[in-house]
Formats: C-alpha cells, structure tokens, sequence
C-alpha cells in the first residue's frame, strides 16, 4: 500500500542538513565516555533505592544518582554543559530556543521559566510531557525547525529523577523487575528498572555549525513518528506503528536498511512490548534486520521515562563515534519472539555510518531518530 | 463544514524568537463547556479511566470535534493514516497525581488503574484506537497560550510531513485559584493548506 506520509517526507526531505553540535548527559551508569564504558561493559547501575522507602514494592532497586537531587538544578547544569560543549556563548544561548522534556506536573511553567533564568535561554514555549517518547519527539520538533530554516540551532533537554509517585504507580501497574534486572528480548525478562537521566543536546543546521568552526559530533539524518491507535498503554502487537516510524525516518534521509549498523533499542524489558518491538524491527529492515546489532541500553542505565529518548541518543552518538557498540545486558537465553542480532557479552566494534535508536510510548506514541557519523 | 484560517492563534508567547510554521486552516472546533449540560458530572465515562475527570473530559471533547468533521467512528482510514494528535494541558491530570499523593500519605497501595492513566499520552490512545489515527501523538505542558501553542506544534507536524491532518486539544482542570475556577477544554481540527483546500 502506497505511504502517504514517507512519500511527504521524502519530498520534504534534507532542505537543512541537521547536526548534534554538543551534548551532555548525567546518569547513575556515567556522564559521558564513562557512561558509554559502563555501557560496552554491561554494567547495570541498579542499587537499593535510598531516596525513599521502597519497602514493599516488587523491587527496591533503580539505578539513582546519589541523594535526592532537585530536577531543576540537574537540568540547568547538564544544559549548560551541553552548550558548552557546542561553544554556545551568553549572545548565541539568548537567541537560541530551548525545548524541555519532562514528567506532566502542574508546576512546569515555573520550572520552564526557571531553567531558562538560570541558562540564559529563553523561556521554552512548552515542556513535552508524552511519556517516553517526550524527549525524541522534541527532537524531532527541533529537526523540523532547523530542516525548515526558521532556527539555526535548538537546545533540547530532559529529565527524569526516580521520585516516589511513579514508582509506586509502575509497582501498581506490575511493570517493575521483580529481579531488579532489565533483561530486553530474554527470555525470563520481568520488566523494567527506573533510572535517573538529564541530558541536553545542541541540535544545529549543519551550516551554522560549519561557520562557527564547532565540529559537528553526528548528523540527525532522519527523525519519523507515527501512532498505533491500538490501546491506551500497549504497544500494537504485529509492530506496525513503530515500524512506520523507523521507514519514515529511513525514507526522510534515503538510507536503506542495509546501511544501518546498530539500532539502540527502546527494549524496557516487558515481555509484551519487547516482543512488539522485534515485529516492528523485523517488519522495518527486512532481511537486514539479521546483520544489524541491536542493544537496549536501558538495561544498564534504567528505564528514565521522558529523559530517556534523550539519554539513549546520546548514546547512540557516542557509540558511533567511538565505534564500540553497547551491550545487551541482562541476556538469559533466546526469546522465540525476540529474534535479533543483540549485542550481548562484550561490545562489538562497529565502523557503521547509521544508526537508528527507537522509542514507543504509552498511547502507542513511536518515535524513530535516524544518526548519522558526521 | 468550510475550512477556515485559524485567525484566533496567536503568537508562541515566549522568547523564542522563531518564525512560526505556516498556519493550518481549521476543518472544526468545539468547546467545553458549550451549554448548561456540560458538567463533569455529566462527561461520558471512559472504561478503565478512574478517579479523575481529566480523561473523561479530554476523550469528551475529541469525540466531539471529531464526529462533527468525520461523521461516526472511526475515520475513514486514508485520513486517520496520516491524522496526529496534540494533547496541550499546563497542569495535566492533576487529579491522578493527587490520588497517588494521597494514596502514598495515607500509606495505602496505589490502584492499579491509575498506573494506566498515569501519563497524558494514555487518553490520546484511547482516542487514536477509537478513531483510528495512526499519526504522531504529541503531549505537552505548554508556557504560553496553550491552544496557541497547541496548534503551532500540530504545524510542526503538518509542515514536517508527519501528519496531514492533527487534532489539537487544549484542556485543563480547576487549578481552584479562586472558586469560579472551572474545567475547559477546546478542540480543533486542523490541516495543513493543500489538505484544507483539498
């Protein structure tokens, strides 16, 4: 059947090449190429949660900073990491957009004002609260924006701290690792892990980038979404949906599924919607989908909702840059359902020139980010 | 009904400095509340939605729209393939949060369906399953004009190519800020020009 929307966006398509001008990320696994060993080494960072009683609940274990950090303080520092890191001084982060991914809270116009007093940029016309696919959709947003012409560089950020309200409804809702343990597309997996995450990335017109002299660290080739409209919080089963993200994002760059060389997964370690996502892997990249390395970081660094699309494009930049792929952790045995090229034991290097890391979400919500080694 | 330009949008109202996408015509509008009838205590209830009258609202007010440019669920599926949704709310379901809250004060266990209604995106998916619309779905906390706001993202994704069409809902709870506070909520469909013209 004719795909009305891959058709628009590849007509569409590359009118503004899009960069990654600078990141940062801050996490209980790492902040940066430490974050990336912990990663390629498979070290989960899951401990006893100490920031609030967690008696009770089918596990006590997330992967926390230490403390109690305050959202708004985490944002605003790896903000301005990230901004330095793309060279962005006080006169360019004033006429530079910011947009925000966070949990809903009734308290978000404050918190958006007050990260933007504290950044010096401006105050984010909105804060992206659609689960976990919050983060890349506002990355999206911003490739758009840039794509068009109507911003040269856009600052995206996220965050997620593990609190007490939803753990106790991802307990409720019999979504938590019982094991403590995120083990995507094994078989035995018992759900996920929440994790604490804040990242920031400078996505930027290639361009802009190049006339200010800041190398750019990946190109954001391709971005899709799409919906299931299937159910309010599982995914479709046969993968359509997220499927059509990821074609949508291939089509926008005129990639081929053979020249991806690692996709970094959403694989939260449920046992529905990890099954979901290898149909929608399968249904994506064809035959391909056998060569291609698949690993779910999240089994190392936790599942951080909103913060976590963001985290995992980091990632996913760093991995290719480096050339060293991150491990699948948390791996028993094969899944039937799960039939992927995971990446398990010890990274794999990698001299791929795409990668694609996928999000899906509650509403069946998909997001497919396409990145490119600049 | 006619396609009109928005006309009521108004600028993002923030500091951002960016040339807006172009602006989508819109095929239907409704609000909430449109007469003396339209109570919480009188929204449909959503089965598996407990609790709060965010979702009910939220659901309340896209079924509306949507049956007065689409007819009777679902929609004819060339559109509802490339129709997205935005959900706009500042404060979000402020009812749920405050469930859990409490829930944990009192030291009970949380209910399980709220862990279902947990996240704005879950009611968009009941719609979207409804309606089938298989575009993007996007859920925000917007600064500004949350309508205003709502439609510029839905621009974003018209001029994206993600949707051809997006409905776009602005709703919200009493923040109780003073005792006329009540719940509202609007919903418009929007296209972009050629689908409008089309």
């Amino acid at each position: 059947m004719a795909d009305p929307v891959a058709r628009s966006v590849s007509t569409r398509a590359a009118r503004e090449p899009v960069v990654v001008s600078g990141l940062a990320v801050r996490s209980a696994a790492g902040s940066g190429a430490d974050l990336l060993a912990r990663a390629c080494a498979g070290s989960p960072a899951f401990d006893a949660v100490t920031r609030f009683d967690a008696t009770g609940y089918r596990t006590r274990v997330a992967a926390t900073l230490p403390g109690d950090p305050a959202l708004v303080d985490e944002l605003a520092a790896v903000i301005d990491t990230a901004c330095a890191d793309a060279s962005l001084d006080s006169d360019l982060r004033a006429g530079t957009p910011l947009l925000l991914a966070a949990h809903a809270d009734r308290d978000n116009r404050a918190t958006a004002a007050e990260i933007a007093r504290r950044t010096g940029l401006p105050t984010p016309s909105r804060i992206y609260t659609a689960a976990c696919v919050a983060a890349t959709s506002a990355v999206a947003d911003a490739a758009v924006m840039i794509a068009a012409g109507r911003a040269e560089r856009v600052v995206v950020a996220a965050g997620y701290l593990v609190e007490p309200g939803t753990f106790a409804l991802f307990d409720a809702g019999r979504t938590l690792a019982r094991d403590g343990r995120v083990r995507p597309f094994s078989a035995g997996r018992q759900g996920m892990v929440l994790g604490d995450a804040l990242a920031a990335v400078v996505v930027e017109s290639a361009r802009s980038a190049e006339r200010r002299g800041v190398p750019a660290l990946a190109r954001l080739a391709g971005w899709g979404r799409s919906g299931d409209a299937y159910h309010v919080c599982q995914p479709r089963p046969d993968g359509t949906g997220l499927a059509h993200a990821i074609e949508t994002a291939l089509a926008r760059a005129g990639v081929a599924a053979g020249d991806v060389g690692y996709v970094n997964a959403n694989g939260t370690g449920t046992v529905f919607s990890d099954g979901a996502e290898s149909a929608a892997l399968h249904l994506a990249f064809g035959d391909a989908v056998r060569e291609i390395p698949v690993s779910s970081t999240k089994s190392v660094h936790g599942h951080a909702l909103e913060a976590s699309g963001l985290m995992e494009l980091a990632l996913t930049v760093l991995a290719l840059r480096a050339g060293q792929l991150p491990v699948n952790a948390g791996f028993i045995e094969p899944d039937e359902a799960c039939r992927l090229d995971l990446v398990l034991g010890a990274a794999r290097a990698t001299d791929a020139r795409y990668a694609v890391t996928v999000n899906a979400a509650f509403g069946g919500a998909n997001t497919a980010l396409l990145v490119g080694a600049p | 009904m006619t396609a009109t330009p928005l006309g009521t949008a108004t600028p993002l109202g923030t500091a951002t400095d960016v040339a807006a996408s172009p602006e989508p015509l819109v095929l239907a509008r409704v609000e909430w509340p449109s007469g003396p009838g339209d109570t919480v205590a009188n929204l449909p209830q959503i089965a598996g939605f407990v609790m709060s009258d965010f979702n009910p609202l939220v659901a309340e007010i896209a079924e509306r729209c949507l049956r007065s440019h689409y007819g009777a669920a679902p929609a004819d599926p060339a559109r509802g393939a490339s129709t997205g949704v935005v959900l706009a709310s500042v404060r979000g379901d402020v009812m749920t949060v405050a469930a859990v809250h409490s829930a944990l004060a009192e030291g009970r266990r949380v209910p399980p369906l709220l862990f279902f209604q947990s996240n704005p995106n879950a009611v968009v998916g009941h719609v979207t399953a409804r309606w089938g619309l298989h575009g993007p779905v996007v859920c925000t906390s917007p600064v500004g004009d949350p309508l205003a706001d709502g439609v510029a993202v839905a621009a974003l994704l018209i001029e994206d190519g993600a949707a051809t069409e997006v409905l776009v809902i602005a709703a919200d709870l009493p923040a109780h800020e003073n005792e006329n506070d009540r719940e509202y909520a609007v919903a418009l469909l929007v296209a972009g020009v050629e689908a409008g013209e089309g």
